[in-house]
């Protein structure tokens, strides 16, 4: 069973907001671009395939991996694991309209005594363990076969969109730590979208 | 309206604005700060909005500042107060806000500190190295009886080992004991589980591992707080056999132990995560308390500012309309915004501005009707046949009318201020001098009230004035001298008038009382003559003769006297007519020139004199009279000479003919010229001396005017003007002579 959780961000709104960002020049891009979180991070390839009139997401991301975040873990940190997936139905004067929007969370963790690396999915009791972060890393970029969308919600005569978008973050931090430390928290890094048209 | 309404709530408006921001950004704050979903969607926008905030308060508080020092510099309406205010309290405000700034952040550091502290994490670094010691050795203990187990087996054959696993995994304990060959796959398991399934194939670790020959061991968290031993090991290890085939058991770790352990984990781990978060969370406590601090403090400031400005709007109002009172705009109206001791204030000012307009409107009301009655004064005074002259105490005059400048023939608006001494000296050869001169004469005698008849000697003859002079009274309380009003009325045609009528009614009884018995006395004379003259002879015939020619004779003169009074004493009406006065003039003349051969007539006419509109026989009258007065005074001359004259004048209000006749004969005297126009005036022996009477009374009623003067080359000159065309004025003047002429009758 995978979790499934609402997100109502867009790619249009978070360019435009990174825009805003950098015109305004209020604050360092610190969050996006963080040290922890330094290394490649990238959604290497994904695609879609149907089977049974159920679309199935299939995706290879590629983590960061770096020194702090290898001695974060083992201090204890735990860190989310996001994939976002949004559909959009293409509109010619106005803008596009998202059919579905949806992002599967996974933690990554440390466990100490047994001195192996945890994963877990988001609401769920089930766990993974991996003696190495690496090992860890490569399960987590796997994704497949993630039911996203129905045949019954795509419309026939009109186009449609898929982007996928990675993200990290720390993780196990309670909502209001989270507003606290969102000016100075840089273990927060999200990838580029991944975009191609859904072929039916 | 709309504008001014704005304007009125401009400072509700505000406030609402700014409280219905912090409200809002209050709701985005709880929301964001209870769902991290909400936080992720808003995070963006609450930072740009946090930030955009503060700077759109710090621009709003510049500019308040701005026009706060614009205001003081240019010592406007308030600003001092409002400055002062703000000095006053704006460090009440802030000084507050920095002690409980730096109050928070001192606590913050020592807070954060205190949950951080070097023991909790060797505490924990120790307990969870006895965790491990503890877990390690249950680990070895269970690796070594599965390494012995399986060099138990490696002589075995599949078949004899199988019925092994089951006798071991029963005296082990274990969950479950596999035996693989050297590929991975299962010989054969035995499993504590009731149901049976295929064992999962080992992982790579544990291929790896065996593939070295080496055994394996690993500790396997499982949730909720279980721990898994697995470990394997070559049946061929113990003895250093080439048998891949290994043993892969599977122990739980006694939930005594698990839980344990499981506890030191979650409480590492979660101290280690806060760990992570102290310098983020101390940087972020501190950003977010310098944020806050600089919004609230750039509010309190601006709503320090905007506070004072609102409390001294009303004193604003007050100084702004008191400045205006004070130039004079009394219209000013100031808001009542409150119902306070401010609201009251200014509803004292709004009254005070209100009775102090209603003042100026009844003051300006009653200077109105003053400068009314003064104009109405002023044209009474300008449509008065009277002259009227107004003196103030010091002889100096302040008023003169336009009939004063006609009687006295000088312009007297020129000499309004001017002393009655410098009046005295002024208008030379015009009635204004003597006229002067008299008053002051009076004055000097103390004479201020006074009526009496004043005669002048004028070039024109005599003038007689009815001067009538009373002191200015002036109010009780006035502490000025009174002035003089003079008022005075040129009678000369009055007295003419009067005398006219007078001698008329003498010719009428006259004509009347003589001309009846002249007849009989006529006819009685020529009875004798007849009767006598035929019978007597001699000397007695001879007397006879002469007494009734003379009776006769005389009589014919006293019948032609008695026609010429009345001829005068006769007003005939006029009948009015167009005709040429320069071929009237022309054909008088030339029946007067055969009469005196040794009389030259001198005819000089005006081409520009057309016609006039005047009765004929009576011009004709004029020019025979006139003529007839100066062929009579050259009749001793032994060259006499008589010019005659037209000539078109142009008055202000119409057009005159103005006839002259000169002669150069003895002139008029001194005596008769006084009196040159009244009847029974004379200097010939057998002249009636009632021509120039009759010529003046047909000018008058012509609406013209003559005067008699000698000329300066010697002998007399007879100048008259009569109106051209306005028949109108003619008319009224005739009337008016004639009711005149009624009266005196």
């Amino acid at each position: 069973m995978i979790g499934l959780k609402s997100v109502a961000t867009r790619p249009f709104r978070v360019r435009l907001s990174v825009s805003l960002w950098a015109l305004l020049a209020i604050v360092p891009a610190a969050p996006l671009w963080a040290d922890a979180l330094d290394g490649q991070f990238e959604v290497r390839s994904a695609f879609i395939n149907i089977s049974s009139d159920v679309y199935l997401l299939h995706a290879d991301v590629q983590y960061p991996l770096s020194d702090d975040m290898r001695q974060a873990l083992t201090d204890g940190a735990s860190l989310d694991f996001d994939l976002q997936a949004a559909v959009f139905r293409e509109r010619r004067y106005w803008f596009d309209n998202d059919v579905v929007n949806l992002t599967l969370r996974r933690q990554l963790s440390f466990h100490s005594v047994s001195n192996r690396y945890i994963v877990k999915e988001a609401g769920q009791e089930e766990q993974r363990s991996y003696a190495t972060v690496e090992a860890a890393l490569e399960d987590l970029g796997k994704v497949e076969a993630w039911p996203i969308l129905t045949k019954p919600q795509l419309t026939a005569e009109a186009n449609y969109r898929v982007a996928v978008r990675a993200s990290v973050r720390r993780g196990k931090l309670n909502d209001a730590l989270r507003v606290i430390l969102f000016w100075t928290d840089d273990w927060q890094r999200s990838s580029e979208w991944y975009e191609w048209s859904l072929l039916r | 309206m709309v504008a001014a309404s704005l304007r009125r709530y401009r400072p509700i408006i505000q406030i609402a604005l700014w409280s219905t921001v912090g409200i809002v950004a209050l709701v985005l704050l709880a929301l964001t700060s209870s769902n991290s979903a909400q936080f992720d969607t808003w995070r963006l926008w609450v930072l740009i909005g946090s930030v955009a905030g503060v700077i759109v308060l710090a621009a709003l508080l510049a500019r308040k500042i701005l026009q706060l020092l614009r205001n003081y510099r240019q010592f406007a309406p308030g600003a001092r107060l409002t400055g002062r205010t703000v000095l006053l309290f704006g460090p009440l405000v802030v000084l507050p806000l920095v002690i409980v700034y730096l109050f928070s952040l001192e606590f913050l550091n020592r807070g954060v500190d205190s949950w951080f502290r070097v023991e909790v994490r060797q505490g924990l670094t120790d307990a969870l190295a006895l965790s491990r010691s503890a877990l390690d050795l249950r680990m070895r203990e269970v690796a070594e009886r599965n390494g012995r187990f399986a060099a138990s087996l490696s002589s075995l054959s599949d078949r004899d080992a199988l019925l092994r696993l089951v006798d071991e995994r029963r005296d082990s304990g274990a969950l479950e004991i596999v035996l693989y060959d050297a590929g991975g796959r299962v010989l054969g398991a035995s499993t504590a589980a009731l149901t049976l399934t295929m064992p999962a194939a080992p992982d790579e670790e544990v291929m790896r591992q065996v593939s070295r020959g080496e055994p394996f061991v690993s500790l396997e968290p499982q949730a909720p707080g279980q721990y898994l031993i697995r470990t394997a090991a070559p049946l061929g290890h113990a003895i250093g056999a080439s048998d891949r085939r290994f043993v892969l058991a599977v122990h739980e770790v006694p939930p005594r132990l698990a839980a344990l352990a499981e506890a030191v984990q979650t409480s590492y781990s979660r101290y280690g995560n806060i760990d992570l978060l102290r310098e983020p969370l101390l940087d972020g406590f501190r950003l977010t308390l310098t944020l806050v601090l600089l919004a609230v403090m750039l509010a309190a400031l601006y709503g320090a500012i905007f506070s004072a400005q609102l409390l001294f709007k009303p004193i604003q109002d007050l100084m702004e309309g008191t400045r205006a009172v004070a130039k004079g705009d009394l219209g000013t109206r100031l808001p009542l915004s409150t119902r306070d001791e401010m609201g009251f204030l200014v509803q004292s000012f709004n009254d005070m501005t209100k009775r102090l307009r209603r003042a100026r409107e009844e003051a300006e009301k009653n200077q109105l009707a003053v400068e009314n009655e003064r104009a109405r004064l002023a044209a009474i005074l300008a449509r008065l046949s009277s002259g009227v002259m107004v003196f103030d105490h010091a002889g100096v005059l302040r008023t003169a009318n336009e009939a004063a400048d006609a009687i006295l023939g000088q312009k007297l608006a020129d000499r309004i201020g001017k002393p009655l001494h410098e009046l005295s000296q002024d208008g030379d050869g015009s009635l204004l001098q003597p006229f002067v001169k008299l008053l002051l004469k009076r004055f000097a005698e103390q004479h201020n009230d006074f009526r009496e008849q004043l005669d002048f000697q004028a070039p024109g003859g005599l003038r007689h004035l009815m001067c009538a002079c009373v002191p200015l009274a002036l109010e009780a309380d006035s502490d000025a001298l009174p002035g003089h009003v003079v008022v005075f009325d040129d009678i000369t045609a009055l007295l003419t008038a009067q005398r006219e009528a007078a001698w008329g009614e003498v010719a009428r009884r006259l004509a009347h009382e003589i001309k009846n018995p002249l007849t009989p006395i006529q006819l009685s004379a020529e009875r004798m003559r007849r009767r006598y003259l035929g019978v007597m002879t001699g000397q007695d015939a001879e007397v006879i003769d002469r007494a009734t020619r003379t009776i006769v004779q005389q009589v014919e003169t006293m019948k032609r006297m008695v026609n010429a009074f009345s001829e005068y004493a006769r007003a005939p009406e006029v009948t009015m007519s167009q005709f040429s006065l320069n071929q009237l003039v022309s054909e008088v003349c030339d029946l007067y020139r055969p009469q005196n051969r040794a009389v030259t007539i001198e005819v000089d006419l005006d081409p520009k004199l057309e016609s006039i509109e005047a009765d004929r026989g009576r011009v004709r009258q004029i020019l025979n009279n006139l003529l007839a007065n100066s062929q009579e005074a050259l009749e001793h001359a032994a060259t006499g000479r008589i010019e005659v004259r037209t000539r078109r004048i142009e008055g202000e209000s119409a057009q005159f003919a103005e006839i002259v006749v000169a002669d150069n004969g003895p002139g008029f005297t001194r005596e008769i010229l006084d009196r040159a126009f009244d009847p029974y005036v004379t200097s010939k022996p057998r002249g009636t001396g009632l021509g120039l009477a009759i010529v003046r009374k047909i000018v008058e009623e012509h609406g013209g005017d003559i005067v008699a003067g000698n000329r300066a080359s010697g002998g007399a000159e007879l100048r008259l003007t009569l109106p051209l065309l306005d028949a109108g004025r003619m008319a009224a003047a005739r009337e008016r002579r004639n009711e005149l002429r009624k009266e005196l009758a």
